[in-house]
């Protein structure tokens, strides 16, 4: 529930939208009707079907399984399909209007749309792929769902790479090269999972340049991942990982 | 202007389909250049990520590939094409031992570390290997990060406009598309084509798949007269959320399991209806639940928003929220309490059983160009079990990428494009711009969908009839003609969503009056498909599909013909059976 003082005052919301290129843009106002059932997404939409044709935004699931509609709402990173109108206000002082931009750390392609490129070439870099040790002729290994590595792997593995975690991150803001945090976390399920044949490889990855080490452990990827990940902690595990790996000259 | 690009193999879609495709044609031969166009980003747009059931395969002993069949067969009501439906059970065996050994899926385990297998509707055995209630993600991240780490090239943002036939009119010269980003103009050369755009009944005005997916594959097929089978077999899942209008999350899938759990559906006044349809209440299958929630909305006993209410709270909100967690979460975001309260929801369009005619080596009648995936039709027959359809695209993509570069291993030359077709193409692309220099008024194509969406699902939706289909057609044919006066200023093609939206209208036009007519030549009730005035389901050993053709009369107009073909009983008839005790 909002406050007094969160509360609208008219049935009309003040929307401020980012609109522009990769070399500049602005904040354009609109008023967007308020309805009981709203989220940030349905306002975008709003406004390009009814106001500006033009505007540019992405999204495909509509149900938070797809990460493409993440954007910076009132200066914080979040699924816009997921987000009712009403939390993303909390907090926002009556008169202010409701600002939406693209994700940060990522290039604009076109007002609301960012390249997701980078993003996903990291991820390939942190060898965020699975390297097989079994084939389609065998059968499916047994593995227990108590193992302590598999219950560290489940609990990092229900990431929809939406780079929600990536453009909350000061640490990719920083350093162009750093894997950041989604990518870290890929490679941290993979470590533990006891099917893959590409540790070594993979630990080598996540040390050098922009790897791991990079991480200042600020916990913003933590505190915005809208599946309530916890990318930190995979981060301090490679972390060790890595150390280990080091000190014994597996890497 | 329009750039050239050429490729070896060139694959349209970036679901489970598209990228098995990829990654088997690779496989096949490491030397091939190979193409991904999406309409979205690769693997985040399309349905493949939404699976929320499972896959089914016959794993377990006591199971079998016979009693999958005979389970998607008779699901299917004898209307499906036995070879791919044979073809599908047998090869989800080695996809799913693919997925878990090669491409590094984990699905859910049973304590002895094997896999767990879940029981799910119309089906003889607990077959339905899943990663809890998100079971597609599992599988697309993986699959996308194996094509990302490969030579795969990949074009983003590009819409598939037209199939472009040989000037000779043999086989696929290439396909051309816009860079939506640039906003210009693309002609793909291709030996071979794959086309994996899922198909997505999203011209009903609830519907559960991506907002991305708007059946311009098969509207493409359509225009190049490939025959389209099935078309009238729409699924219908009972459960979609209802938020009032646009909002984006109207018509998502409410999952099953809250009716399994013992969740009630009641209408406007509170009162429990289900049982007035049907003694299982609502336990009773997605096609007699969708009927029972669309006869109280007809009858007008509806929520504020027009539709039925769910309700979970006589289970004991603690516990719904704990077992439902996914569910509530996503509801509590939106604003509703599942767990609680009273969340509206209505019937929602899931899935179009029908699709492009092929065999069950994925070739269509025009040499080069395959499908796999939602846009086939004839594995499901006119119904698709749960569980069935991501086992479909992965296992019918992988084949498809196998036998294109069989295919073309001998084809030493692309074919020559037929000029004025892919000329024609462009124009069509652009004709909403034409209309704007014509008119200098701007239409609201919108208002357009939306009146096509309340179309279909008054006139050609749950429940069908005659009058009401042929009413249907007629508002088509006159939606059509508004689109034709629908124009859109032209002064920025780049990135420009609304003109994405006239052509995403324009798809679901055309294939709307296919599943009319398809939907009013079917005289009788099978699977999906429900005539109110034709409730038999009609002679089984005289089962036939329906094939829907579109071809130009001799004023260049197109011209729909569906015709009524024999069901080829190739492996079993209706009465018998590969297993004993079925």
């Amino acid at each position: 529930m909002l406050s007094e003082a969160e509360k609208p005052t008219a049935e009309f919301l003040d929307v401020a939208i980012w609109r522009g290129n990769a070399k500049r843009g602005v904040f354009h106002s609109y008023k967007v009707p308020q309805l009981e059932n709203q989220t940030i997404l349905d306002v975008v939409s709003y406004v390009q079907r009814h106001i500006e044709p033009k505007l540019t935004y992405r999204f495909a699931c509509r149900v938070g399984m797809c990460g493409s509609c993440a954007m910076m709402v009132n200066g914080r990173p979040m699924w816009t399909c997921r987000t009712h109108v009403d939390r993303a206000m909390r907090g926002i002082m009556r008169g202010n209007p409701l600002t939406i931009e693209p994700l940060r750390n990522l290039p604009v392609i076109k007002d609301l749309a960012c390249d997701m490129s980078g993003f996903f070439e990291k991820w390939t870099r942190a060898e965020g792929r699975f390297h097989p040790t079994r084939t389609r002729s065998e059968a499916i290994e047994a593995i227990s769902p108590d193992s302590d590595a598999r219950k560290a792997a489940n609990e990092a593995i229900e990431c929809i790479n939406c780079a929600v975690c990536y453009a909350a991150c000061d640490a990719v803001t920083g350093n162009k090269h750093y894997l950041g945090p989604a990518a870290l976390n890929r490679a941290w399920t993979l470590i533990n999972d006891q099917r893959d044949g590409g540790r070594n490889l993979r630990l080598s990855a996540v040390s050098g340049k922009g790897g791991c080490h990079n991480c200042h452990s600020q916990q913003s990827c933590s505190n915005y991942c809208p599946n309530e990940l916890n990318p930190t902690m995979s981060i301090t595990g490679l972390k060790r990982e890595t150390t280990k790996a080091a000190l014994k000259r597996e890497i | 202007m329009i750039e050239r690009h050429d490729t070896d193999i060139l694959i349209i879609g970036s679901g489970g389909a598209g990228l098995f495709a990829a990654l088997h044609a690779q496989k096949a031969n490491p030397d091939l250049k190979i193409t991904i166009a999406v309409k979205g980003l690769l693997g985040k747009c399309g349905c493949t990520r939404m699976v929320q059931g499972g896959y089914n395969v016959a794993l377990s002993p006591g199971d079998s590939v016979e009693r999958h069949f005979m389970d998607t067969i008779i699901g299917g009501k004898w209307l499906p094409n036995q070879d791919m439906a044979w073809r599908l059970c047998e090869t989800a065996v080695t996809r799913i031992r693919e997925l878990e050994n090669e491409i590094g899926c984990f699905f859910d385990r049973q304590p002895d570390g094997s896999l767990h297998h879940k029981a799910f509707a119309g089906q003889t055995f607990d077959r339905t290997v899943h990663k809890g209630d998100l079971t597609g993600i599992e599988i697309i991240s993986r699959l996308m990060e194996q094509v990302l780490a490969r030579p795969i090239e990949r074009m983003e943002e590009h819409r598939a406009l037209g199939f472009i036939p040989s000037r000779d009119g043999e086989g696929i010269a290439g396909v051309l598309m816009v860079d939506m980003r640039k906003g210009s103009f693309r002609f793909v050369r291709a030996k071979a084509v794959l086309m994996a755009t899922g198909g997505g009944p999203t011209m009903y005005r609830y519907h559960t798949p991506s907002g991305d997916k708007t059946m311009d594959g098969l509207a493409m097929a359509l225009r190049i007269g490939l025959p389209l089978r099935d078309m009238e077999m729409v699924q219908f899942h009972p459960t979609g959320l209802l938020a009032g209008e646009d909002t984006r999350m109207t018509g998502t899938v409410l999952e099953e399991g809250l009716r399994g759990a013992g969740g009630y559906l009641l209408d406007g006044n509170g009162r429990r209806f289900m049982f007035d349809y049907d003694e299982h209440g609502e336990r009773a299958t997605r096609d007699v639940v969708s009927r029972g929630i669309f006869s109280e909305m007809r009858k007008g006993n509806t929520t504020p928003n027009g539709g039925v209410y769910i309700s979970m709270a006589h289970l004991g909100p603690a516990s719904v929220a704990e077992k439902f967690s996914g569910m509530v979460k996503r509801c509590g975001d939106c604003g509703f309490d599942l767990a609680g309260g009273l969340v509206e929801i209505v019937p929602t369009a899931h899935y179009l059983m029908g699709g492009v005619e092929c065999d069950s080596d994925t070739r269509t009648e025009l040499a080069g160009l395959y499908v796999a995936g939602e846009d086939a039709g004839g594995a499901h027959g006119s119904n698709r079990l749960g569980g069935n359809g991501v086992a479909n695209s992965t296992v019918f993509g992988g084949i498809a990428g196998e036998v294109m570069a069989m295919d073309i291993d001998s084809q030493k030359t692309f074919r020559d494009p037929d000029g004025e077709l892919l000329q024609a193409e462009i124009d069509r692309a652009l004709q909403p711009f034409t209309i704007h220099k014509r008119t200098k008024i701007s239409g609201n194509i919108h208002a357009i969908r939306d009146q096509l969406e309340k179309t279909m699902w008054d006139q050609v939706g749950i429940m069908r009839n005659a009058e009401g289909l042929q009413k249907g057609l007629d508002q088509i044919s006159e939606i059509n003609g508004r689109m034709m006066d629908c124009g859109l200023e032209d002064d920025e093609k780049v990135f420009n969503l609304t003109w994405h939206d006239w052509l995403n209208t324009q798809s679901l036009v055309e294939i709307s009056g296919v599943i009319a007519n398809a939907a009013l030549s079917r005289e009788n009730s099978r699977g999906a498909h429900f005539r109110e005035d034709f409730q038999d389901e009609g002679n089984l050993e005289q089962s036939y599909f329906t094939r829907s053709r579109q071809s130009l009369d001799k004023d260049g107009r197109p011209r729909l013909k569906v015709e009524q073909k024999n069901v080829d009983f190739s492996i079993i008839k209706p009465g018998e059976s590969l297993v004993e005790e079925m």
